[in-house]
């Protein structure tokens, strides 16, 4: 079974990086994250430039002193892993899109499946390379938060904390991705419920005022951002790694659903 | 008809997304609304006229591999649903921050013992999910809940808050309040150290009475400017104590319900009568605090103390270490980091948490009033420290090396005293603390490095008060100044053109290759 999903893997890699898309994917979201972070690190500077001016007192014991609350874990990190959170949302459809959609409008589905693969194996090795793909875009995105995490003494531990959020949340979303390009032979399709279904699950503030009390609370259990935000601030909770882990195994499920019942019909 | 769904799903999507950009202003528009009922319909008509796609599945085998994937997905669904609700009351996680700025510290977890072995009411601590900083102290307060027995929190958006709680929450600004019964006590800017304070303070019995006298020149406990010393009394109000004037001229005795006296670097003789009287005090088992300050002259220095085994030399200490916090960084701004590691007074100050002594005076030890008295220097200046008798030239900056002669290397600081007096039992213990410098506990150095924490630990420990031994803010804060303006320019150059540019270019690269 291993080199069978070896070789199914080393296939479905070969095909993400022959086609243009992976780069260009890459490519926006190191930029946008790159950018946003020079954007809030270029603010940090400033907000540090007005308190370190002389004429600023800023509650210290001397002049010039800037106040503990105002360091790059608050200033740049924090809301920094928020923009990161949503460009993955934004980037990550546009690689799922394809991977079972592409396969069923090709016809080549019905190939894999005839030639002793079973469905469990063809779903774990397509998710498993849109995992890799997502830690790779990750490892892009996170020299320029690398640099400043050592630079500030924040401790790698933080960094790590960080991205292991990061990658748990990409993997879940790419999971539901994947979960919509499975049932459909568009990839269209398949890109707009990508982009549907985390968006409408993001967070559900929306509903709260339109819902009980009991329902909302159920809601916002089920919202991504809710799981998300305590990565950043360096903590991993177990409840927020078994919903992430929970999202992605219930995306790869309906996968392998969808490939049983194209089986069947 | 595929085109049901899909404007269904772009309807919802309107919907959410004008939400988001408009909640601020009036919350769930009607043009949200209109669009999500219209999409979800749109989506429920598609779903439907689609269903008829599954007559593919006519046989009786393929209907059961329907059937079962389809209640697996459902049950799978449910269970992922019913998982994450029900992990909402698991507390395990991994504080990977590099202070533990979530982890309590072991003040706070043995201040929480105590109150639940103590019993009564708990103490509620309710947080306001959407007050200004609530994303920041969230897991923090969720820390509480989790280690802390005695301690109750409540979500406001969950549980209806106490009135009293209600009527606090008047701006954004407060994240958290702590609550008892109906009394409830907000807390300030929502850290740990203030969070534990107001415990603390809803969780006394009675305040610890803390009696300053005046009348002597002793320090100014009203006065607000940078070398007052309001922020002591505001200190010691937050962990629940009561800071009084004692006129003592005025005054036949010190006050019974007084727990802890203190004497603020006098700058003028007690009169005979008030040295009798703090006599008559200590004799009786009475708590003593002295701030004393190089260049003052009193008989509280020069006779009160002597007889209780105290020596306050009339010098100062200078010292090569000293602090490059205060513009002025000459010798007679200390760095105190040798403490003595077991002393109530000096717990938890080591040479990571040091103090900022600006014109210390040295307190020694000579003989003990009884052979029972426990007489202790607990904290000193360096090794490269040493003693001037020429206060002026060395505050002038004049005295940069010790001259030779000098008295030279770990001169006591801070000294304590334990005094076993009466036949009661148990037997009464008097206790005096003596501080070589008053400027420490000034407005503008109280928060500095560790000064607080001396302060409070010598009150408490006097006080009998030690079960609320000082709680620092976690110490540690990031580096400040991680990148230059330029250093942060040639990253983004890197990050955001050149490693775009190159993927890019490899996307290129590989769509050649495939249209080859």
């Amino acid at each position: 079974m291993i080199r069978r999903l070896w070789a199914l893997s080393r296939k479905e890699l070969r095909q993400l990086f022959a086609s243009p898309i992976a780069y260009v994917v890459l490519t926006v979201y190191v930029a946008l994250t790159g950018i946003y972070f020079f954007q809030h690190l270029v603010s940090y500077n400033q907000l540090l430039f007005v308190y370190q001016s002389e004429g600023l007192t800023a509650g210290g014991f001397d002049q010039g002193t800037v106040p503990s609350q105002i360091n790059v874990l608050n200033e740049v990190f924090v809301p920094s892993a928020d923009d990161f959170g949503l460009f993955l949302l934004v980037v990550l459809p546009l690689v799922t899109m394809r991977v079972f959609a592409e396969e069923r409008a090709n016809g080549t589905d019905e190939l894999l499946l005839t030639c002793g693969l079973r469905p469990y194996e063809v779903a774990l090795a397509k998710h498993g390379v849109t995992y890799f793909f997502v830690l790779l875009l990750l490892l892009g995105s996170a020299i320029y938060p690398a640099v400043v995490v050592l630079r500030a003494g924040l401790g790698l531990e933080h960094l790590v904390a960080l991205y292991s959020g990061q990658l748990l949340y990409g993997c879940a979303v790419a999971s539901l991705g994947l979960a919509c390009s499975s049932f459909t032979s568009s990839q269209i399709v398949a890109a707009v419920l990508g982009y549907a279904i985390p968006f409408v699950l993001l967070d559900f503030a929306w509903l709260s005022n339109t819902v009980s009390e009991s329902v909302a609370a159920v809601l916002r259990e089920v919202a991504l951002l809710s799981h998300y935000g305590s990565f950043a601030r360096g903590v991993i909770e177990l409840r927020h790694v078994v919903y992430f882990a929970g999202i992605a195994g219930l995306g790869w499920l309906a996968s392998v659903a969808s490939l049983e019942l194209a089986r069947a019909r | 008809m595929s085109f049901l769904p899909a404007a269904g799903v772009v309807m919802i999507l309107v919907a959410v997304g004008s939400y988001y950009a408009t909640r601020s202003l009036h919350g769930f528009s009607a043009f949200s609304g209109a669009n999500l009922l219209l999409g979800a319909l749109l989506l429920a008509v598609g779903v439907v006229a689609q269903a008829r796609r599954f007559r593919g599945f006519s046989g009786a085998e393929s209907r059961r591999v329907v059937l079962r994937w389809s209640a697996s997905l459902v049950g799978a669904l449910a269970l992922v649903v019913g998982v994450d609700v029900a992990a909402r009351g698991w507390t395990s996680r991994i504080d990977l921050t590099l202070d533990h700025s979530y982890t309590l510290s072991e003040q706070t977890i043995a201040l929480c013992q105590k109150l639940a072995q103590r019993g009564g009411e708990p103490i509620q601590l309710v947080f306001f999910e959407d007050a200004l900083l609530a994303k920041d102290v969230r897991l923090l307060v969720a820390a509480y809940g989790d280690r802390c027995p005695a301690v109750e929190t409540r979500d406001a958006r969950r549980r209806e808050p106490p009135q009293a709680a209600r009527d606090l929450y008047t701006t954004t600004a407060t994240t958290v309040i702590a609550c008892r019964g109906d009394v409830c006590d907000p807390v300030g800017y929502p850290s740990e150290r203030n969070i534990t304070s107001a415990i603390l303070r809803l969780s006394r019995e009675r305040p610890v009475h803390v009696y300053f006298t005046v009348g002597h020149g002793e320090i100014d406990l009203a006065s607000e400017s940078d070398t007052g010393y309001a922020a002591v009394a505001a200190t010691l109000r937050d962990q629940g104590m009561d800071p009084k004037a004692l006129v003592s001229p005025a005054a036949p005795d010190v006050p019974e319900d007084a727990d802890v006296l203190v004497i603020g670097a006098p700058e003028r003789d007690f009169l005979p009568e008030e040295l009798a009287v703090l006599e008559r005090y200590l004799s009786r088992g009475g708590r003593l605090l002295v701030l004393a300050d190089a260049g003052q002259h009193s008989n509280v220095y020069s006779e009160l103390l002597p007889r209780w085994g105290f020596v306050l030399d009339d010098s100062v200490v200078l010292d090569q270490a000293a602090s490059p916090l205060l513009k002025e960084a000459t010798p007679v701004n200390l760095l105190v980091h040798l403490f003595a590691p077991y002393d109530p007074v000096t717990r938890n100050l080591s040479q990571r948490t040091m103090l900022l002594f600006p014109r210390a005076r040295p307190v020694g030890l000579g003989r003990k009033p009884q052979p029972d008295d426990k007489l202790a220097q607990v904290a000193f200046a360096s090794p490269r420290s040493w003693l001037s008798q020429n206060l002026a030239r060395a505050l002038a900056g004049g005295e940069l090396q010790p001259p030779a002669g000098a008295q030279t290397g770990n001169i006591g600081v801070v000294a304590t005293g334990r005094f076993p007096r009466g036949t009661g039992e148990p037997p009464a213990e008097a206790r005096i603390v003596v501080i070589g410098d008053r400027d420490f506990a000034q407005n503008r150095l109280l928060e500095a490095l560790y000064n607080r924490d001396l302060l409070l630990n010598a009150v408490r420990w006097l006080g009998n008060d030690e079960q609320a031994i000082a709680l620092t803010d976690k110490g540690w804060t990031p580096n400040q100044d991680p990148l230059t303006l330029q250093q942060t320019v040639a990253y983004f150059y890197f990050l955001a053109f050149a490693l775009p540019e190159t993927l890019l270019l490899l996307g290129i690269y590989a769509w050649w290759r495939q249209r080859a």
